[in-house]
């Protein structure tokens, strides 16, 4: 018998076999004994296993098993908690996008075209979060980067200068 | 509120209190299908230190995923689908140490089952219930992880092959494979213990 009817012969006593092939399966019962023989041998095997698993019993007592289990399920959840970063943990916060940003900036300036001629131009760039000077004789460019720290120096309020 | 009675609760109360926090509920659940957890890992993985320790790592995690139990299935059928994906977990691991594949073992000794002749005989007749159950066990470690695998999950926890295949990580058609195999196997060797003597 090839192994593809054995395997529908098998799905078919599982109840697996889909309703359009049970005939096959059906006509082949009726006409060859062999498949009979098989399908009564893996029925037998299935009814032996479901009804005969081994009655298995954990020899340790109670206690002992549960101390265990009682300890890892006690275990505080590990992880800072929210709002009490460390201070490296903080720097790495807010240092790391800035310079990802500056380093962004200064790539992206560079590889403008640059004007004809000599002189020195300002750039504001993306809404007054960093500006750059650049020196066409020297070939140099400085970044000035807009840290919130900075704003109120560079901007002062009105009642800012009046505390002044 | 009154004082639970764990030993007196259903299994659906204590899982309620468990969720709350209740670790005497848990305790009381663990008390009751220590045994059945166990042994399914013990099939599984066929030894007992790695069979304890499977089960109360499958305990830890159900209860830290005491939430996601919506209870649709009973709550010891969850518990052996939990410590089932662990054992699997572990025989990959092995797997892995050992460059011996649970997909692939064994595939080739499929035909040697499939040319056995036939066994006309029933394994259950003539012997003694403790007796059988005894030997099936025996059978069962003979039988390669992958073939005694899918044998546990189709003949013990009643899976459909297409759930076996998901929880395997392989078609449906090596599964269909592999329980013919297994099954064919399970029988020449209960028959060889049926042998007259």
């Amino acid at each position: 018998m090839k192994e593809d009817l054995q395997l529908k012969l098998q799905a078919y006593l599982d109840g697996e076999l889909p309703a359009t092939e049970c005939p096959e399966v059906e006509a082949l019962l009726a006409q060859d004994a062999n498949a009979r023989a098989l399908l009564a041998e893996l029925r037998n095997t299935s009814s032996a296993l479901k009804g005969y698993e081994a009655d298995l019993k954990l020899s340790e007592s109670r206690d002992f098993y549960w101390s265990k289990i009682r300890r890892a399920i006690s275990q505080p959840v590990t992880g800072e908690p929210v709002g009490r970063l460390s201070l490296g943990a903080w720097l790495r916060r807010i240092l790391v996008p800035a310079g990802a940003f500056a380093a962004i900036t200064i790539a992206v300036l560079l590889a403008l075209p640059q004007p004809k001629g000599s002189g020195a131009s300002f750039t504001d760039v993306t809404d007054s979060v960093a500006f750059t000077y650049h020196n066409y004789d020297t070939g140099a460019t400085l970044v000035w980067l807009d840290y919130p720290a900075e704003n109120d120096v560079a901007t002062p309020n009105t009642d800012d200068t009046l505390d002044l | 509120m009154a004082a639970m009675d764990h030993s007196a609760a259903t299994d659906d109360a204590l899982v309620q209190a468990a969720r709350t926090g209740d670790m005497a509920a848990f305790e009381e659940l663990i008390a009751r299908h220590r045994d059945k957890i166990y042994a399914r890992a013990y099939t599984m993985m066929r030894n007992e230190d790695e069979a304890v320790d499977l089960s109360q790592e499958a305990w830890v995690k159900g209860w830290q995923r005491l939430v996601q139990f919506q209870g649709e299935s009973s709550f010891t059928t969850w518990m052996t689908r939990i410590v089932i994906n662990l054992c699997l977990d572990q025989l990959r691991k092995r797997k892995r140490q050992r460059a011996e594949s649970i997909e692939e073992m064994d595939e080739e000794s499929g035909g040697v089952e499939r040319q056995m002749p036939v066994v006309t005989v029933n394994p259950t007749e003539r012997l003694e219930r403790a007796e059988l159950r005894v030997r099936i066990d025996e059978a069962l470690g003979k039988l390669s992880e992958a073939h005694r695998t899918v044998l546990i999950l189709h003949e013990f926890e009643h899976m459909e092959y297409k759930n076996i295949a998901k929880t395997m990580n392989c078609s449906i058609g090596t599964v269909m494979s592999r329980l013919f195999y297994a099954r064919r196997k399970m029988a020449s060797l209960l028959q060889d213990l049926k042998q007259p003597e």
